[in-house]
C-alpha cells in the first residue's frame, strides 16, 4: 500500500452501556463480591456494538464521504481510523501522516494568543517548529484573524477559532485528511475557501475522509460514499445513490414515531417511476408519480391531498393542492391511496424533502400532516447549479446561418 | 501513524518530543500568563515555605537535642523544600493531566505519555528557577553568617540526583494520570497522600532511621535518600555511595518501568473512559 492509502478490514467496536466502575468504592465492592463467589453484574448483554464488521478501502487522492444517521457509528469509525480508539476486532491499516479534524482547535487555549495556539495545535498534528514558522504566514492569511493573531483567543468569537483551527490543520499536509461535521461554522465565503483548500489536497494525492449532514457539499465534493446505519456498512459506492440509501435509512428511523389517534394518518409516501418500479431517485426529465398511503379511522366527504416541496436549502419551491385542481375524494375509514403523476419534474440535481397535508375540505381543517420528513434526490450528471433544469439544445452556427442573420446585432 | 503505533514506546515517544516541548511551554505560558508575579510564582512557593517553618523550627519549637544542625535552618529547609516543591507540583500535574486535556485524548492521537511528562517538565523548570534562591541563600550565609560554605567536586554529581528523582517522578506520574483518569478519587487521595509524605521525609526537619518503627516507615520512603543526596553532595562534599541512595534508584527505575508499561498498554482505553 502507497501513502495516503487506508484499509478497514472487518472493524468493529465494542462499547460498554453503563458506566463500569467509575469510582475505587464501585472497584472495591465489585471486587469483594467477586471474591465471595457472586457473579459480576457486568454481561455481555449490557454491551452494544457501535461498529460491526465494517469494510472499506481508500486510496490517495480519493474523496470519500461518510454518511449515516445519528449514532450509526460515524465518528466511532473516525477515531478508529484517528488511532484514538483501538478495534476489538478487525484490522485498520493506514499509511502516512493521519490528521484528523475532529474538532478543529484541539488544544486551543483561551489564555493564550492566536500565534502561540497555532504553534501549539500544529505541533499536536504532528508539524515542527520550523514547519510552522515556514507556513505561519500562509496560515494566518488562511484564517482571515491577521488582525487578532496576537490577542488570546479566549476573546474570539467561535468562528474565529473555528477558522484558526481550519487553518492550522488545513497546512499540515497529511496523507490522510479526516473532516468531522466542521464546515459547519464559519462564514459562507470561509467555507468556500475549505472545501478549495481540501480539493487541492485530494488533488495533491490526499486520502479524504469526509463527515458531514450537509449532504449538498457532500454531493458536490465526494464522488464515493460510504453510508452506515446502526454500526454497519450499507452502501459503498456513487454518491449520489448513497445519498438516497442514507434518506431512506432516515426516513425507516422517522417511521417509527408516529401519531396513532389521530382521525388522518398518512401511512407512507411512494416514488414511482416510468415503469412503476419504487425509487427513491430520479432524473430531472423523467416522469413520475407520487402514491401516498391514507388511514381513516372515520370517513372524510372531502378530503384533499397536498404536496410541499422543499429544497434541502432555501425555501418553498413546489406546492401541489388537489382541491386547487379541483379533486376531492370521498373515503371511507380504513386505508386508502392517492396517486398523483407529473410528466417530468424540471429541478436541478440534489435533495428535495416533500410534505404531505390531508385536509378536509368541509370542515376545512388540516386532519394530517407530515412536515417535510419524505426525501428525494434528483440526480444530475454534472454539478447542481441553480434551480431549475429545463430542456435545451446547442447549435454551432454555420455560415449559412450567419448570413440569414446578418441584420442582428449581438450585444457586447 | 497509528500505522506506526507498534513502536516501542521510548521510540513513539521520542518522535513526538517537539510535542512535550510545546506542551510544557504551554503549561508555563498559561500558569503564569495574566499573573502579576509570573514566573516569580516559582520561587515564592518554595521560598514562602521556607519561611514558614524556619519560624516555627527556630521561634515556635527547638529541634530535640541530637537533632542539631551545623548549618542554618532556613538553608537546610531550602534545600529540602526545593526539590520536594518540584516533586510534589510535578505529580500534582500528573494527577490532572489527563482528565485537564480531555479534548486532546479524545480527538487527537499522540503518545499519551507525553501529557503526564509535559507536566513534570514545566515543573522542572519552576525548579530550576527557584534553585536561584538557593544560590542567593548559600551567598548570604557565607558572607553574612557564621557558616561557610564548602564546595567540592561532589556538586557535579548533583544532576545524576535530580535524574533519579526525574526518573521516579516519571513512573509514579503516569500511574497517578491513569489512576485518575479510571477513578477520580485518586486526585483526593493523592492530595492528602503528598503531605504526608513530606513529613515522613527529611524535607524540613532532620530524620533518624534508627528509630523504630518510625525510623523503619522513613527508611522505606525513596524521598528520604533523594533529599538526603542533595544536602551531602552540596554542603558536606559528600557523594551518595550508600545502600538507602542505591535503593532509591532502583526504585525509580523499577517505578517508571513498571507505570510506563501500565499506561502504555492502558493508553487505548484512555478515549473511551476518560
Amino acid at each position: 500500500m502507497g501513502k495516503g492509502s487506508l484499509k478497514l478490514d472487518g472493524v468493529s467496536k465494542r462499547f460498554r452501556r453503563g458506566t463500569g466502575h467509575d469510582s475505587l468504592a464501585e472497584l472495591l465492592s465489585a471486587g469483594v463480591g467477586r471474591l465471595f463467589g457472586r457473579s459480576r453484574r457486568t454481561s455481555h448483554d449490557d454491551d452494544f456494538w457501535a461498529l460491526h464488521d465494517v469494510s472499506f478501502e481508500g486510496c490517495a487522492g480519493e474523496a470519500i464521504g461518510l454518511i449515516g444517521p445519528n449514532g450509526a457509528g460515524k465518528s466511532t469509525a473516525l477515531k478508529l481510523i484517528a488511532g484514538i480508539m483501538r478495534p476489538d476486532g478487525g484490522m485498520i491499516e493506514s499509511v502516512g501522516r493521519v490528521t484528523a479534524l475532529i474538532e478543529i482547535g484541539a488544544g486551543f487555549h483561551g489564555d493564550l494568543t492566536g500565534r502561540e495556539n497555532i504553534y501549539m495545535n500544529a505541533s499536536i498534528l504532528g508539524m515542527r517548529k520550523p514547519e510552522v514558522d515556514r507556513k505561519l504566514d500562509a496560515i494566518i492569511d488562511f484564517s482571515g484573524v491577521s488582525s487578532f493573531i496576537d490577542t488570546p483567543v479566549k476573546r474570539y468569537s467561535s468562528g474565529m477559532q473555528a477558522r484558526l483551527g481550519f487553518s492550522v490543520a488545513a497546512h499540515v499536509e497529511p496523507d490522510i485528511l479526516i473532516v468531522d461535521e466542521v464546515l459547519s461554522v464559519g462564514d459562507v465565503l470561509f467555507r468556500e475557501r475549505c472545501i478549495r483548500r481540501m480539493r487541492e489536497l485530494v488533488d495533491q494525492g490526499v486520502l479524504l475522509l469526509f463527515v458531514t449532514h450537509h449532504l449538498e457539499q457532500m454531493q458536490s465534493f465526494c464522488s464515493r460514499t460510504v453510508v452506515l446505519d446502526g454500526g454497519r456498512v450499507i452502501f459503498d459506492g456513487n454518491t449520489a445513490p448513497a445519498v438516497a440509501r442514507y434518506i431512506a435509512a432516515l426516513k425507516h428511523q422517522e417511521d417509527d414515531v408516529d401519531n396513532e389517534d389521530r382521525i388522518a394518518r398518512v401511512g407512507g409516501l411512494r416514488f414511482l417511476s416510468d415503469s412503476d418500479e419504487s425509487v427513491l431517485t430520479a432524473r430531472p426529465e423523467e416522469p413520475l408519480s407520487v402514491e401516498v398511503l391514507i388511514h381513516l379511522t372515520k370517513p372524510i366527504r372531502r378530503l384533499s391531498v397536498e404536496f410541499d416541496i422543499r429544497r434541502e436549502i432555501g425555501a418553498h419551491l413546489l406546492n401541489f393542492a388537489s382541491v386547487r385542481d379541483g379533486v376531492t375524494y370521498d373515503l371511507a375509514a380504513g386505508e386508502s391511496m392517492v396517486r398523483m403523476t407529473l410528466p417530468a419534474l424540471p429541478i436541478a440535481g440534489g435533495q428535495y424533502f416533500w410534505r404531505v397535508l390531508l385536509r378536509d375540505d368541509e370542515e376545512q381543517k388540516t386532519v394530517a400532516d407530515t412536515d417535510y420528513r419524505f426525501a428525494f434526490v434528483i440526480e444530475d450528471a454534472g454539478r447542481p447549479t441553480g434551480m431549475m433544469c429545463i430542456p435545451h439544445a446547442w447549435v454551432l452556427c454555420d455560415e449559412k446561418a450567419r448570413d440569414t442573420n446578418s441584420t442582428l446585432c449581438l450585444v457586447r | 501513524m497509528p500505522a506506526l503505533a507498534n513502536q516501542h514506546p521510548a521510540v513513539e515517544l521520542w518522535r513526538f518530543r517537539h510535542v512535550l516541548a510545546s506542551l510544557t511551554a504551554r503549561e508555563l505560558r498559561i500558569r503564569y500568563k495574566q499573573s502579576f508575579l509570573g514566573v516569580g510564582w516559582a520561587i515564592c512557593v518554595p521560598m514562602s515555605m521556607m519561611l514558614v517553618f524556619t519560624f516555627v523550627f527556630t521561634r515556635a519549637v527547638k529541634l530535640e537535642q541530637g537533632m542539631q544542625l551545623d548549618m542554618p535552618y532556613a538553608l537546610f529547609a531550602y534545600a529540602g523544600l526545593l526539590p520536594w516543591t518540584f516533586f510534589a507540583s510535578g505529580l500534582n500535574g500528573c494527577v490532572n493531566s489527563l482528565v485537564a486535556n480531555r479534548n486532546l485524548v479524545t480527538k487527537v492521537y499522540f503518545p499519551r505519555e507525553v501529557l503526564p511528562l509535559s507536566a513534570i517538565g514545566s515543573s522542572f523548570v519552576d525548579f530550576c528557577v527557584a534553585t536561584s534562591v538557593l544560590v542567593v541563600l548559600i551567598f548570604y550565609f557565607h558572607v553574612f553568617g557564621d557558616w561557610t560554605f564548602k564546595p567540592s567536586a561532589a556538586i557535579l554529581f548533583l544532576p545524576v540526583i535530580v535524574g533519579v528523582q526525574t526518573i521516579m517522578m516519571g513512573g509514579l506520574g503516569m500511574l497517578l494520570a491513569m489512576g485518575n483518569l479510571f477513578y477520580r478519587d485518586v486526585r483526593q487521595i493523592f492530595s492528602v497522600v503528598i503531605q504526608l509524605w513530606m513529613f515522613a521525609t527529611n524535607v524540613v526537619y532532620p530524620l533518624r532511621t534508627d528509630d523504630g518503627w518510625v525510623g523503619r516507615l522513613v527508611s522505606i520512603n525513596p524521598m528520604t535518600p533523594i533529599i538526603d543526596a542533595y544536602r551531602s553532595c552540596l554542603f558536606d562534599g559528600r557523594l551518595p555511595v550508600g545502600s538507602p541512595f542505591l535503593f532509591a534508584t532502583v526504585f525509580a527505575v523499577v517505578v517508571l518501568v513498571v507505570g510506563w508499561t501500565c499506561f502504555h498498554r492502558a493508553g487505548f482505553l484512555f478515549a473511551e473512559r476518560i
